[in-house]
Formats: structure tokens, sequence, C-alpha cells
């Protein structure tokens, strides 16, 4: 059972830039958040708000410019990119927009991916049971291409629950898929986080899988504040 | 390790990874046929040589030798025969003969073997023993001469013999083969029965040695300073150097050709590796985010990276390896000669090669992938920049390094180094001219000629890349092409039909009418008639050859021997001035040009002749060029009459002897017993096996160009796959039909092939002139079908490779490109 004190996610002042030819191009303007375990929490907000960059560094695939980030109390910024990498396997997950199989795996090899890279000797049995959970026991041995949008997002779901992740990042999990499936996909995500008691962080636009979470943070010209 | 090993057998359905993979086996195979096959060629060479030495070193010696030495020789693990010759009588109840008598002992010949026939005049069947005890062998010509067979006996010495075989060929004879009288052989052990050795008899003894060349060079060490002045060490190569000199210089040419086979994979490779990691950056970036360390990503493409060049090697060093076995077979049936085996050593030069086209070229591009963000899967990061210029300098400097290996030395690569830069440079302007004109010349895009010649323009610098590599292919193909053609030419005509197989020498003044007449009585052609006389350079300028040169062994060959000196009226066709002018009624002398640069004499200089006592000086009036090959009588000094007029002569000339009148010849022949005969066809043979096996590597190059070059292309066609992609989709979506996209990629490629053919021919036809001229030393000729078939050829190959590359252009319908894009 989670510690429902246990802070999973921490910003202190996080600031994030980038230089362009037309200057340097403040994106994030001093982010201050906390997410509890077990929590789950929708990031909304326009496209080129800084979701998505915001996203990227408290999942710690990216350094910030300034201020800092935490996963368990871990600042992201003190760590390499070696260690940022163990910590990602340890307790990140991720569900993309385009689902980002490898094309070359079939389903199951690609749900075996991240247990395998951290050398799980499981990889395999924890992989069919996940593919099993969502629905695609019999769609194993397919690759990618010839599995619907809807079945590739059910194998990236099962991948990213594979790891046992502490923490789920999802960037517009439905965002490329139709109505109807992205409600199945949704159902999916939030079943399956509630089952394993994992926290979750969401970059969406729709407003009604938004709702779904616990909170709803609003994004709007690189600063954050609680929706209403 | 297993989960590389799966990502990469994936992957290996996947054009790119295949790409890479063939064009290692190709770079392999390349290499390995190439050094296998000159190593067979070397060898085979080699072999030939020691066979002519019957042994791998020789010491000669005109006493006896010491018995400590042959101990030693042995101790080193060598294989020991010894062999002693010297003329005598031979003696049967119908005459005598003198004869070259020669005993061996049980070991001898160490390499090679006599051929020995019970019919006369035969052809010979191989043996490596020498005869037994009691026993006699003796060449057809002698039993023509003493009128002995088989089973019949001869005397040598005070020693009775039973002849049992017909000498046809004696290991070691070809060396002092002008010296001698019909051959006879016996046993070691029967030399001291025939008593015919006495204090003060010329006799010349040898130690032959045989081993690995360690042991050789650990004896030649030892020996070198026991050795007296009259005692002499013998190696193949010193006598063969000529030959050994060609095949060196092939072996670095073919290497150096077969260097661009391997550029041209490793581009493909590079083109391949360019191609994967585009495809692979979010692919990584994607493991990245599911926690694969940096070391992890680095040790999954490490471990790729080995498979591929292990599979690779494999696979290129069996096809190598298969390709020169199949040659060499095809070549032995051809020849009815087997050639040694190659030594695997020389596998490692094409394994080499591999490690390091992938070094050079996949492993800086491969590098990029550990830098891709993870971020990348929710941001896309656009293109990757690497440095191009630390690619570049790792291409180069890896096939710098091969070139280097493969020539051991620095002169011709650096000399490849620049003729690329210059052809690149050259194909770099001319292009850029033709495709800016080509541009000119069309606006619009309602026709395949508007489409294809703007899509030259537009993709200008990865069409002038593509440009550069098929120049560069065709030129190879069109100068390999040529230099088989005139190898084989240059021999043909150097070797005509009808050239002399025999030299007949020591013809005494009185015989050479009778011999003429017996020659056109047999419709036999024969070469002019010279006579000879020994001499020797005593001084150059009045300064004395010994205090010129104070080693025997430094003087250039014209001052360290006897030579053969002679006087003509007029010089044979296969000689010509150089300079001065040559005339017989006046004095002077005149030289072989090698010669004469080998000695560094010039016209004008005066040479001193020491002539039976006598000393001649004059001054050279006339510098020769001869050619050697014209297996005519030749010499390096030719005297005017009124010296040599004064010594008694004999005569030499060269015949060709049919296999129709040999035997009428041989019979003929025993007339004139003091006549020596040397039967040079077996030289002839050796010349043209060595050409027949030069022309087949050369065309088993070629096939390795060819395939490389196809590579390059079906590689630089893929990577500009997706560019290609979205201009035909929206071609197609805006209205063009298919035949005008076909049309138009039917432009592109033909127009690109046509060009890179135009600059081949020029640049091949330079190439030419500089290896006719210098390598080959042929006067220079104009090539007028090169410029027929670079062009042709550059069609045919890059659009019907570029076709096929680019179908899928046509294939997939618009809306799935777009979709797909």
């Amino acid at each position: 059972m989670n510690d429902p004190q246990a802070i999973a996610i921490r910003t202190d002042n996080l600031i994030h830039s980038v230089a362009t030819s037309a200057g340097e191009l403040s994106i994030l303007k001093g982010i201050d958040m906390e997410i509890k375990e077990g929590e789950s929490v929708a990031i909304v907000g326009a496209s080129g708000s800084g979701k998505s960059t915001l996203l990227g560094l408290i999942a710690g695939l990216d350094v910030c410019s300034g201020g800092e980030a935490y996963i368990y109390d871990k600042a992201l910024s003190k760590l390499d990119e070696e260690e940022r990498a163990q910590l990602r396997g340890q307790y990140v997950g991720f569900v993309f927009q385009s689902f980002h199989l490898l094309p070359s795996l079939t389903a199951l090899e690609n749900v075996m991916l991240p247990a395998e890279l951290s050398g799980d000797n499981q990889a395999k049995e924890k992989a069919l049971g996940f593919l099993e959970q969502v629905g695609l026991s019999h769609r194993l041995n397919h690759y990618p291409r010839q599995l619907s949008g809807g079945e590739q997002q059910r194998v990236a779901i099962a991948r990213a629950f594979a790891s046992a992740p502490k923490i789920l990042f999802a960037d517009e999990p439905t965002g490329n898929l139709d109505a109807e499936t992205g409600k199945v996909i949704s159902d999916l995500i939030f079943d399956l986080n509630e089952s394993l008691g994992t926290t979750l962080v969401m970059v969406t636009h729709d407003a009604t899988l938004a709702k779904r979470c616990q909170r709803q943070l609003s994004m709007s010209a690189g600063r954050l504040s609680e929706a209403s | 390790m297993n989960l590389a090993l799966r990502l990469l057998l994936r992957e290996l359905r996947n054009g790119d990874v295949l790409t890479l993979a063939l064009a290692l086996v190709l770079s392999v195979a390349t290499v390995t046929g190439i050094s296998l096959f000159i190593d067979r060629l070397q060898s085979s060479f080699e072999l030939q040589s020691a066979t002519l030495l019957a042994a791998d070193r020789v010491v000669r010696s005109p006493e006896v030798l010491p018995i400590q030495w042959e101990e030693e020789a042995e101790s080193k693990g060598l294989e020991v025969a010894n062999r002693a010759w010297f003329s005598t009588m031979v003696f049967t109840e119908s005459g005598l003969q003198l004869s070259q008598v020669s005993a061996v002992t049980e070991a001898y010949p160490l390499r090679g073997e006599y051929l020995i026939d019970s019919t006369l005049f035969g052809t010979g069947k191989a043996t490596d023993a020498g005869p037994n005890t009691g026993e006699v062998w003796v060449s057809s010509r002698l039993a023509s001469l003493i009128d002995v067979e088989i089973g019949n006996s001869i005397q040598i010495g005070e020693a009775d013999f039973v002849v049992t075989a017909y000498l046809v060929r004696d290991p070691g004879s070809t060396a002092s083969a002008f010296a001698i009288a019909p051959r006879v052989v016996i046993n070691w052990q029967d030399l001291d029965k025939t008593e015919v050795i006495q204090p003060g008899s010329r006799v010349r003894y040898a130690l032959l040695m045989a081993g690995i060349e360690s042991q050789l060079d650990e004896m030649e060490e030892w020996i070198t300073p026991k050795l007296s002045d009259n005692q002499e060490w013998r190696s193949p190569r010193a006598g063969g150097r000529g030959i050994g000199a060609t095949i060196d210089r092939a072996e670095s040419f073919l290497l150096l050709a077969g260097t661009l086979a391997v550029v041209m994979a490793g581009v493909a490779m590079a083109l391949a590796s360019n191609r994967y990691v585009k495809r692979h950056l979010a692919q990584v970036a994607v493991m990245k985010t599911l926690g694969a360390t940096p070391k992890k990503v680095a040790s999954i493409l490490i471990w790729q990276l080995i498979c591929i060049l292990v599979l690779g090697s494999i696979v290129g060093l069996l096809l190598g390896w298969s390709v020169q076995a199949f040659i060499a077979l095809s070549l032995e049936a051809l020849l009815s000669t087997a050639l040694p085996e190659p030594g695997f050593e020389k596998m490692c030069l094409g394994v080499v090669t591999g490690l390091t086209s992938l070094v050079a070229f996949c492993l800086p591009l491969m590098v990029r992938l550990l830098g891709v963000s993870p971020l990348s899967v929710l941001q896309p990061m656009g293109r990757i920049e690497g440095k191009t210029a630390l690619l570049y300098a790792c291409g180069f400097v890896g096939m710098f390094a091969l070139m280097v290996i493969y020539t051991q030395g620095i002169l011709l690569p650096s000399l490849m180094v620049l003729s690329i830069l210059l052809v690149s440079a050259l194909v770099g302007v001319i292009g850029f001219i033709l495709f800016k004109l080509g541009r000119k010349l069309t606006t619009g895009a309602t026709s395949g000629w508007q489409i294809g010649l703007a899509a030259l323009h537009r993709r200008l610098q990865s069409n002038l890349f593509q440009l550069l590599i098929f120049t560069l292919i065709i030129m190879l193909v069109l100068i390999l092409t040529g230099v088989r053609s005139n190898l084989i030419s240059d021999w043909q005509s150097q070797l005509p039909e009808g050239a002399a197989n025999h030299y007949l020498f020591n013809i005494q003044q009185q015989d050479v009418e009778p011999l003429q007449s017996m020659m056109t009585g047999l419709e036999i052609e024969e070469s002019d008639w010279y006579p000879m006389v020994l001499g020797r350079v005593t001084k150059v300028n009045q300064e004395k050859v010994t205090d010129l040169y104070g080693k025997k062994e430094e003087r250039p060959e014209m001052l360290s021997r006897e030579l053969n000196l002679t006087w003509t009226d007029v010089i044979g066709e296969d000689n010509t001035i150089l300079e001065g002018v040559f005339n017989p009624l006046e004095d002077g002398f005149s030289i072989e040009s090698t010669a004469a640069e080998e000695a560094g004499v010039k016209l004008g200089d005066e040479i001193t002749l020491f002539i039976g006592g006598r000393e001649y000086s004059q001054k050279v009036t006339s510098i020769r060029k001869v050619d050697w090959g014209s297996m005519r009588p030749n010499f390096y000094l030719i005297l005017p009459k009124t010296i040599l007029s004064d010594f008694p002569a004999n005569y030499i000339t060269s015949v060709h002897v049919t296999d129709e009148s040999k035997q009428a010849f041989y019979k003929g022949m025993a007339n004139y017993p003091t006549v020596s005969l040397l039967n040079v066809g077996d030289l002839i043979g050796q010349i043209q096996l060595i050409i027949a096996q030069v022309s087949q590597a050369i065309q088993l190059l070629l096939g390795f160009i060819v395939a490389s070059g196809a590579l390059v292309l079906v590689a630089s066609i893929r990577a500009s796959l997706d560019e290609r992609l979205e201009e035909g989709a929206l071609l197609r979506t805006l209205g063009a039909s298919k035949s005008l996209i076909r049309q138009a990629m039917l432009i592109e490629f033909g127009f690109l092939g046509i060009f890179a053919g135009i600059i081949a021919a020029m640049a091949a036809e330079a190439c030419l002139f500089g290896l006719q001229v210098y390598l080959f030393e042929l006067s220079a000729s104009f090539h007028p079908i090169l410029w027929l078939l670079g062009p042709l050829l550059g069609f045919i190959i890059v659009t019907s490779i570029g076709l096929f590359a680019g179908r899928t252009v046509l294939k997939v319908a618009p809306m799935r490109m777009l979709q797909a894009l």
C-alpha cells in the first residue's frame, strides 16, 4: 500500500528556456507543484503552453534551466544521463500519443522490452500477464503494423505497466484515436492505475479525460495553476 | 546481448541492415579473393622458381662441401640433398659422347620433380626420386646420339650402368642449361665407382636445402660468413626477380583497384548506416524513456556491430575463398597445373578490411544514436547534427590505412588519393555545369524531361555525389577492361604464333650452313644467326670496374660477369636505336639501354673490354632498346666486326619447333652433338600461365567492383527515397500520371549515368595512357571504344538499378505515401 503522504513528484521554481535565433525563449516560468503518491493529475492547456516540456522535465527526460524537479526526493538536475535513465527504469512508465512501439518487435517483445532492459528474468511472464489484462493475448506475435491504432495503444499501456512503475506519464494517450477507442484506452489506463496504485500524470487536451483525474492543473504561457 | 541479437535479426529484414551487411561481405570477399589468389600466384611462382633450383636454397661450390654444413642445416630442421655434376664421356658399344653427368642423393629434388619417359622424346611422367644405384637416366637426345635404348648398358668412367628411363626434365637444369652437353643422371652412391672425379677435375657440388623461411634465414645467416669467394648462396627470388617484381606490382595494382571496391562498399555502408540511424532515432529515444541507459544503448549497438562484423566476415571470407578457388580450379583445368594452396593468414587481410570499414564508415554514424535525447519522443528535435568533417575524416583515415596495409608503402596510396581527389574535382565542376545547364534549358513541370532535369539540379549535392561514385565505378571498369586487353594483346604481340621455343648455341662456323638447310628442310622458322665471343667489361671511362664497385654483388649485371659479345651488319627488328647511330663499319660499341642505365654508361663514354687476353677500348656510339620478350637472341653489347673477327666464334640462333616437327628436329640435331640446345617452351608456358592468372584476377575484381557499385547506387537511392516518395506522392496527387513520373526518373537516372560515363571515359583514357606508357612500357593508343562503352554502361547500369530501387515511388498509392510521411 502506498503512503498517502509520500510526495512522488515535486518541483521548486522550475524554469526552462531554449536559445532561438531571436534570443532566449522562456517556456516554463517558475513552476511549483507537488504530486502525491497514487494521485492522478491531468495537465491541460493550449498547444505551445509548455505542457509537454513540463512532462519531459518531471519525467527526467530533459534537464531544467533553473529551479529543480524531484522524483521521490531525488533532484533530477543532480543526476547524469546514466543515472536519470536508471531512475526512469526504476520509477517511470510512459504512454505516448503516437504509441512509439518498436516496429521490428512483436506485441509481446515490445511489452517485454523495459523488463529486458533492466535485466529482469521474468520479462516474458510479466508481459504475457499484462497483454492479457489489456485483452491482447490473441495478438502476441503481431507486429505493430499489423495492429490497429487502439491495439497499438493497448500494447503501449501494457508495456508501460509491465515495468511496475510508481509513476505513469501519459502524453495525449487518446490523441490519435477515435472517441470510442479513446474511451476504451482511457478506461484501461485508469483501471490499471487504480488497481496498481500508480501515480498518474497525464497531459491532455481532452476535458472529459482530464476530469477523470483527481486533480487538474492548467498550463498557460509557461505558468501552472490549479484548474477550477 | 540477447536483446541486441533479437533486434538485429528483426532488422535484417529491413533493407538498411541488409545493405550494410552485404557491403561488408563484398569488402571482405573482394580483399580476401584478391589476396588469396595473388598469394597462390606468388607461391606458384616461388615454387616454379624453387623447381628451377630444385630446392628453396642452394650452396654451390667447386669443392666438396664440409659435412658440418649439412649437419648444421639438418639441426636447424631443414631437409637437405646433395648433387654433384661434371662433364665426362659416356661410352657405349656404338660410340662415345661428351655428357653432363649429375649425381644425386635420395632426397633430390627437394622441390619440383623429374620428368621421365619410357619412350624416346616422350612428354614425360613426373617422379620425385632419382635413379637407384646401378641405374642411369639419359636424355632422349643423348640416347639418339649414342644409340642406346632402355635396358641397354652404358659406361661412365669405370662403372657400368643400366638405362632405365629417358630423362625429359631435370629439376635445376634450366639454370645451367647454356653450358651443357646432353644430360645423364646417376645415384650419388655410384659417384665413387665411376672414378671420374680426380684431383683437378672440373666438378660442381651443391648442398640443397628446403624448409620454412625462418629456418632458411637462420641458415643463411650462419653460412654466409663461411662462404669463400668461389662459393655461392642461391635463392629462387634472386634467379627470377623480374617475374617476382612483376607479381608484386600486380598485387599492389590489384589490391589498389580492390580498394576502390572497398571504398564503394564503405560508402554503401555509410549511406545504409545513415538511413538506419535516421530511422532509429525515435526508437532509441523510446528505449531511453523505458530506462535504457547510454551504456546499455552503446552495448546493444556494439553487440549488433560485432555480429554484423562476424557474420559479414565469415560470409565474405567464404565468398572470397570460393571465388578464388573457382578461378584457380578453372585455371588448373585449363593449364593442367595445380596452384599451391593459399596461405590462410591472408584471410586476416579480409577481416582487417571488414573491421576497418565498419569502424571508419559505420561507427561514427552509429555514435549519433547515443546522443539522441529521450525528450524527442515528446518533442521532435529535428536532425541530430553530427560533426560531418569528423565522419569524412574517419572514412578517409580508415581507407588510407587499408591502402597502406595493401601496398606496404605510402606512395601508391597517396597517388591514388590524389587521383580520386582530382577526379572528384573534375566530376564536381563538370557535373555542376551540366546540371545547371540542364535546369536552364527546361522550365516548368509539364514533361518528364523538365521534371527529371529539374530533379538533377534540385538534389544537386546528392546527385553530384552519386555522379562521382558512378564515375569512379565506370572508370574502374573501363580501366580494368583496358588493362586486361592491353595485357593480353601486349603478350600476344610479344609472343606471336610461332615465337621461338628453342635456342641453339655453341654452333661452330662449319655447322651453320648445314643447320640452316636442315631448318629449311624441316620448315622450321629460325631467327638471325649471331656469332658469339666471350668478354668482360674491365673499365668504364678508363676507371677499373673493381675500383668503381667494391663488392662483386653490388656491380650492375653487365659489369659483374662474362658477356656474350657479337657483331652484326643489321640490328634485329626487336632492337630500336634510342641514341646515336648504329654503323657496323665504323668503330664504336652499341649498348642495350637498361644495361647502360644500370651501369651508368652514356653515349660517348668509353668502355674497355677484355677479350681473349687483350683489352679493347672504344666509345659507346649507340644505345639500343631491346624487346627481351621477342624470344630472339639479343646482346648487351654489339661490337664492330673488326674486333671480333680475329677470334674464333660460335653461333647462336633461336627456332620455333612445332609439335609435329619435334621428333625430326631432335633426330636431325643428333648429327650435331657439339651444338647445345635449350628448350624455352616451358618458360613461355610459365609466362602465359601468369598472364592467364592475372587476367582472371582482373575479371574477379571487375565483378566485385560492379557489385559494390550497384550496392552504392541502391543505398544512395534509398537514402533519397523518402524525399522521392514525397515528391512522387505530391505530383501524383496533383494529377501527374505514373508514366510521367517514370519518364522523369528515367531522364534523371539516364542523364546521371550518361554524364558519369562520359567523365569516366575521359578519366579512364588518361589513366590508360599513364599505365600503357609507364607501367606496361607500350606506346600510347587512343581507345574509341571507351567513349562508347562508358556512357552506354552508365546509362544501362544507373537507370536499371535506379528504377529498380525507386520502384516504390510508382507502386504505392499517393494516399498511403502521404499518410506514411
